[in-house]
């Protein structure tokens, strides 16, 4: 109960802070919360937040899922080819160290203006990680259960089923997790550079008009979509790694 | 050295919540005597042994050091020593001997020279004082151990199963080396133990606890000749006897 | 919800051989002409060599490292100081463990506009974005290593009669200390990822700045320069982080 009561006083003096920031004013047009929340309000009715939800999640979903489809096969291959593993993990660690934004130049010059860019963002934001997680999971499988397994006469296709992605489960899912964070990352990054689409335009757009209060709101429902749906993983990790105390 | 002193606990009990761990213990230590606590789990023996060390405060009763009641830990009379070592990662083999010196604010001089003694004391001089734990094994660990508890100089020594960790060969040496040290530093011991051997082999009395809640069942006497380390006690039927007759009380509470 | 955490990296003797490799293969394909966006390893260097004779890199290098220092230093000051209360003292955690793990997981870059509504368009948006991309990993690095901290060592200093202040500055900051370098190994890291996304989003000073405007006109020998220097400034502040961790922590 007194947890509750901590958490709830701090998003109540967060929205103080905020109050009062606004009267300040800390600058130019600042918005109050009331004021954000009737802009949302505002947004949803007319429509343009889900347009704009619609086209970023549909970027999202490429490139992230292409970013699971093929990294999370790629890391247990990693995983179980020793040899492959060592030198493509150092390139997979680069890649992790690079600011990925950097890259974003590059991509638009390559692919233009279109959904396809925001997709390529996407997966090149998050696939390393999900990779990575991938490779880190297989490589720590147990020991003793390998052995357990194998002198119990386990074949090498019953022992990667059985034993050794079960084990790595935990961590791939991690990494999904990591990975649709960072997905998440990539996508307002190039929506807000390369402009015409999604959630980024709208608060591109919202900026350029002053209307201080259309960008925090739409930054806020960002803020909430990405939540919910890194939320909705977690639980769905729940639910596969039942086992785990 | 300082002179050994007797323990007095008195109708001491402590719960955890709704849980009864101990109910009237009641146990008299003789100064300078080796006692063992023994029980099935769950009898307690630990919680009483961090009581008498003042790390857990008691609900009722008392538990008098040397005149002094125990209100707390960090008290000059006893040292304890842990099953697990705890000793710190990050220091040598000297700065850990040294960690309850330090803590009572002893100058660094005379800390080093009372660390190099107790490791002298538990045969770990010269080269090993540079080394940090994980290059030692558990034997020499749980030494680096009992120095830190002796070289505070205590009245009381309380030891937390304190070879429990440790393989059975190494183990032997160190009772044998423990019993050692004790003729010579005569303070009083009073040792948590599951096994019946090594309460046998190293004490003068034996007290079995009963499990939830924990109370005083039985008081063994061990009234086998010292020094038993020489006199390879363990082959003799007299211990056999007597690890026979602990096995039968201990059995029976199953 | 927790966090997953990255991987360290690796860079061994083998991490040579692997980039000589690479750059060969990149030598190779670019000779090959296929397209104007993978120019060959040598034209790259060329332009990056004309970038430091000129001195567009170290203008924008310095704009961008001064940024970093700006935004790093505080995030690391005041993250492992959070981290330390949040570690030791429940209540601070329950308090702002949320608000933490939140901040850890969103996508920061979605409150770079509201940090230019807050501070117009200057170099202290790209400071503040480095802090902000920064402190969550310190501060939850910094937690878990207190909270690490062995119970046995506690109870252990406790009863040789440790005070408070003994306990905190002689076990628990000791235990907590691999970790806290870990979290400023990653938040630096980091640091560097916000350094970027905020200079690319003023588009006005620094690296970030040099790689819109390379992006713009098209000279991709002059673009890769730059992505490649950013590279190396990741993986050198990464590299000065765990030097400091080996002063500090030997005892592994």
């Amino acid at each position: 109960m007194k947890i509750a009561a901590l958490r709830g006083a701090s998003v109540l003096a967060f929205l103080a802070l905020w109050q009062w920031a606004a009267w300040v004013p800390v600058s130019f047009n600042f918005p109050t919360p009331w004021a954000t929340f009737l802009a949302l309000a505002d947004l949803l009715r007319s429509g343009a937040l889900l347009q704009a939800t619609a086209t970023s999640l549909q970027s999202l979903a490429l490139g992230f899922g292409a970013a699971v489809l093929i990294g999370v096969p790629l890391g247990l291959v990693m995983g179980v080819v020793r040899g492959v593993g060592r030198v493509a993990r150092i390139y997979l660690d680069l890649l992790i160290a690079l600011p990925t934004a950097a890259l974003i130049p590059l991509v638009i010059l390559s692919f233009g203006i279109s959904i396809a860019s925001s997709a390529v963002i996407v997966f090149v934001f998050s696939a390393p990680f999900i990779t990575m997680n991938a490779y880190g999971g297989v490589r720590d499988a147990r020991p003793r259960l390998i052995e357990m397994a194998r002198a119990f006469g386990a074949t090498w296709g019953r022992l990667f089923t059985r034993v050794i992605v079960p084990s790595a489960m935990p961590m791939i899912l991690a990494g999904m997790r990591l990975g649709l964070s960072r997905a998440f990352l990539g996508l307002i990054v190039a929506e807000l550079l390369l402009s015409p689409f999604g959630l980024g335009k709208l608060i591109m757009n919202s900026r350029s008009m002053f209307e201080h209060d259309k960008m925090f709101a739409t930054v806020a429902w960002t803020l909430i979509l990405s939540g919910a749906a890194l939320y909705a993983l977690a639980r769905i990790e729940g639910r596969v790694l039942r086992w785990r105390a | 050295m300082a002179e050994p002193v007797g323990i007095a606990i008195e109708g001491v009990s402590k719960s955890f919540g709704t849980l009864q761990a101990l109910v009237g213990i009641d146990i008299g230590v003789k100064a300078g005597e080796f006692l063992s606590l023994i029980g099935p789990s769950g009898c307690g023996k630990t919680t009483l042994l961090k009581s008498i060390a003042g790390l857990n405060p008691i609900d009722a009763g008392r538990i008098v050091i040397g005149g002094r009641t125990v209100s707390g830990p960090g008290g000059h009379e006893a040292s304890l020593v842990f099953q697990d070592f705890a000793l710190l990662p990050w220091a040598t083999v000297r700065e850990n001997a040294e960690f309850g010196l330090l803590l009572r604010g002893v100058p660094p001089s005379e800390r080093a020279e009372a660390a190099r003694k107790a490791l002298h004391k538990v045969g770990l001089a010269g080269s090993f004082e540079q080394a940090y734990p994980a290059q030692l094994s558990g034997g020499m660990q749980q030494r680096v151990g009992l120095a830190r508890a002796l070289a505070v100089n205590p009245q009381v020594l309380l030891m937390d199963e304190p070879f429990a960790s440790i393989d059975e060969q190494t183990r032997r040496i160190l009772q044998d080396d423990l019993l050692r040290m004790w003729q010579e530093e005569r303070k009083t011991v009073v040792l948590v133990t599951h096994s019946m051997e090594e309460a046998i082999y190293l004490s003068d009395r034996v007290v079995v606890l009963s499990p939830r809640p924990g109370r005083v069942h039985k008081v063994l006497d061990v009234p086998l000749p010292r020094p038993r380390q020489a006199l390879d006690v363990r082959a003799s039927g007299d211990f056999a006897r007597l690890v026979d007759e602990l096995w039968q009380i201990l059995k029976k509470m199953q | 919800m927790t966090p997953a955490t990255v991987q360290e990296p690796a860079f061994g003797r083998g991490g040579f051989a692997a980039i000589a490799g690479l750059l060969v293969v990149w030598e190779l394909l670019g000779q090959m002409h296929l397209t104007i966006f993978v120019p060959p390893a040598s034209a790259v260097a060329q332009a990056w060599w004309g970038l430091v004779t000129d001195g567009t890199l170290f203008r924008a290098a310095g704009s961008s490292l001064l940024s970093l220092l700006k935004g790093f230093v505080p995030a690391a000051v005041l993250g492992v100081a959070l981290g330390l209360a949040m570690g030791r003292f429940r209540s601070v955690r329950y308090l702002l463990d949320g608000w933490i793990n939140a901040f850890m997981s969103a996508p920061l870059s979605a409150l770079v506009p509201v940090l230019i509504a807050l501070f117009g368009i200057r170099d202290t948006v790209v400071a503040a974005t480095v802090f902000l991309f920064s402190f969550f990993v310190i501060v939850v690095n910094t937690t878990t290593g207190v909270r690490g901290t062995e119970r046995s060592l506690v109870e252990m200093a406790r009863a040789f009669g440790a005070s408070e202040a003994a306990l905190f500055g002689r076990i628990y900051l000791p235990s907590a200390l691999p970790a806290v370098m870990l979290g400023l190994r990653l938040g630096v890291v980091q640091a560097v990822k916000g350094m970027v996304v905020g200079e690319m989003l003023i588009s006005l000073v620094g690296m970030g700045e040099r790689l819109i405007y390379y992006g713009n006109t098209f000279l991709i020998p002059e673009l890769y320069a730059v992505i490649v220097s950013v590279l190396l400034v990741a993986i050198l502040s990464s590299t000065m982080v765990q030097a400091c961790e080996h002063l500090f922590v030997r005892w592994k």
